[in-house]
């Protein structure tokens, strides 16, 4: 038995796990990075030859970068540049046996540099390295940058809805709730869908605990349907469009997510908070945002932007985007990335 | 994980016993039957190779008023599996699975079937693994991948050539869904689809009764309404 299994093995898979590292303007390939108990994905597409990387953190925790990976950002920023998704532990693609221990947000910061680290060991020392975070990935991006030293690993970061405080994310998705709400009761526009979000907001003031916080996110989410100037994504369709294309591991995505929702790692996240430390990043920043995000309000934008040190910062205001703007506001997203880039590289 | 796979082999071991066979059984029932099958998770292809051998099986037929309305052939079986599939990018999986299979096969060649088991899986990621350490110094994993205990369930139907035109195979379709845990500390789910034959050696030889009133014996079940 162990005869046929030893010989199955030199058969069929040493050319699965054979290491390829393409330098052309149009490269695709996977490779995983293992570290403290989880083997994380991580994709590269584009246009490795430019030495310019844009590594993409995406939000939950427990999404997928898979998600980001749209036909629009191939050919309007991964033919300039390569943009790399890789997928956190617990995550998406990303596999392990038994280690959800191992499930911190400093783990998925020194998992980060590694990413990083085999980026530069496959790509060259001398790549342009940008960080783009998402949601949840603006608390990794910002944990990362504001760990002494870090920084100087990558040439910018750019921050798409990203929450660099979990406790302040709270505070303002309760205000922009309220006032959006009161606003569009008083337009007479989707009055029975507001009202109960209006009176959650006011019976709930502060001091949330992770039931509150979890409420207010699934209220922020809701939110967006009712207002009309943004461009509604339906998520099932989106990923229907892309499971065969992009080879999804649809059941393993799923898995890892409910994993990560109902996990205790999300009450460590409800304390976490960066606002303090980032004045000691000095790198190039750009902040681009919905104005319809309740999920992460644009208030907290305005927080980060305000607290880097950098010389070079900007923030951008999508008008028809609210939490997504990377799908909702693709034409806006790609063209301020690539001028970001262009200016940074 | 050696532990979950000794155990695996051990039961399929002992499915190869004939010691304590009962020495007066009908010789149909130590026919074993070579599966080979398409084993497609969905989109993406594999292979899957099995054995099965008859536990028992028991010819039913249902009578009212004295008439012969329904006959089929209910039979147990264990069967030990190998199968793998190949997700591109993500993994290949290779696993062993011991199930118990209940099949019902109508004298017209038509049978379902439903089957149950464990097994032991074991992954290779679907691209270079690298690992560094705590000083930045990066290597290359062989064959990395990881173990799994796996639970597999699944139910199809197929037909048997042999109850009509005396061909020792069966075409089969079966749904399988197989579930490895612990996957990141918790369950990974599969659907896998079988599309393949069943070969009986020596299966031609077997005498099916088609008068059950001319011919009972322990295998043989009659049931009035």
């Amino acid at each position: 038995m162990r005869e046929v299994f030893l010989f199955s093995l030199l058969l069929l898979f040493p050319g699965c796990q054979k290491e390829k590292i393409t330098i052309s303007d149009n490269t695709s390939e996977v490779f995983y990075v293992e570290n403290a108990g989880a083997s994380m994905r991580v994709q590269v597409q584009g246009n490795t030859a430019s030495n310019t990387f844009i590594l993409v953190i995406h939000g939950g925790p427990g999404v997928s970068s898979y998600f980001y990976d749209t036909k629009y950002i191939s050919q309007n920023l991964g033919d300039k540049y390569a943009m790399v998704y890789w997928d956190q532990r617990n995550a998406g693609a990303s596999q392990g046996a038994s280690n959800g221990e191992n499930l911190h947000l400093d783990q998925m910061v020194k998992d980060l540099k590694k990413v990083i680290e085999v980026l530069k060991f496959r790509y060259g020392q001398d790549m342009s390295l940008f960080l783009l975070g998402h949601s949840f990935g603006g608390l990794i991006a910002a944990d990362f940058i504001t760990t002494p030293g870090y920084q100087n690993m990558i040439k910018g970061l750019i921050n798409i809805d990203g929450s660099h405080n979990y406790p302040l994310n709270d505070t303002l998705t309760r205000e922009a709730l309220l006032t959006e709400g009161i606003y569009q009761v008083s337009q007479k526009r989707n009055v029975d869908e507001w009202q109960p979000i209006i009176n959650y907001c006011n019976t709930h003031q502060g001091n949330f605990s992770l039931e509150e916080s979890q409420q207010l996110e699934k209220y922020a989410t809701e939110a967006e349907n009712y207002i009309d100037s943004i461009k509604h994504i339906n998520i099932v369709t989106q990923v229907l469009k892309y499971t065969i294309t992009d080879k999804y591991p649809l059941t393993a995505i799923l898995s890892n997510l409910l994993y990560s929702e109902d996990s205790n790692f999300n009450k460590e996240l409800a304390v976490a908070q960066f606002s303090s430390s980032l004045n000691i990043v000095t790198i190039p920043v750009l902040v681009l945002w919905g104005k319809y995000d309740f999920t992460c309000p644009l208030a907290l934008g305005e927080d980060f932007y305000n607290r880097v040190n950098s010389t070079d910062k900007s923030m951008l205001i999508s008008f028809k985007s609210g939490h997504n703007m990377i799908l909702q506001d693709e034409k806006f997203f790609c063209d301020k990335v690539n001028e970001f880039v262009m200016k940074h590289r | 994980m050696l532990k979950t796979a000794i155990s695996i082999l051990a039961l399929l071991y002992c499915t190869l016993c004939h010691s304590q066979c009962d020495s007066i059984n009908d010789s149909s029932t130590r026919h074993f039957n070579l599966k080979f099958s398409y084993n497609s998770s969905l989109i993406y292809p594999g292979i899957s190779t099995g054995i099965e051998f008859p536990l028992n099986y028991v010819n039913v037929h249902v009578f009212k008023n004295q008439k012969l309305i329904r006959c089929f052939k209910k039979g147990r079986f264990i069967s030990g599996n190998l199968n793998w599939y190949h997700h591109p990018d993500f993994h290949d999986n290779l696993y062993l699975t011991a199930e118990w299979v209940m099949r019902r096969t109508r004298y017209t060649g038509f049978m379902s079937e439903f089957s149950i088991g464990p097994g032991f899986s074991r992954t290779f990621l679907g691209g270079t693994t690298y690992k560094v350490d705590d000083i930045g110094n990066i290597s290359v994993i062989k064959l990395a991948g990881y173990n799994y205990a796996l639970i597999t369930i699944g139910g199809g139907f197929g037909y048997d050539f042999s109850m009509k035109k005396k061909l020792p195979f069966s075409a089969l379709a079966k749904m399988n869904l197989i579930s490895m845990f612990p996957y990141n500390s918790t369950i990974y789910f599969r659907p896998v689809l079988e599309l393949g034959i069943r070969y009986t050696p020596g299966r031609s030889q077997i005498k099916y009764i088609r008068n059950p009133l001319q011919y009972q014996n322990n295998n043989e079940r009659s049931i009035s309404l």
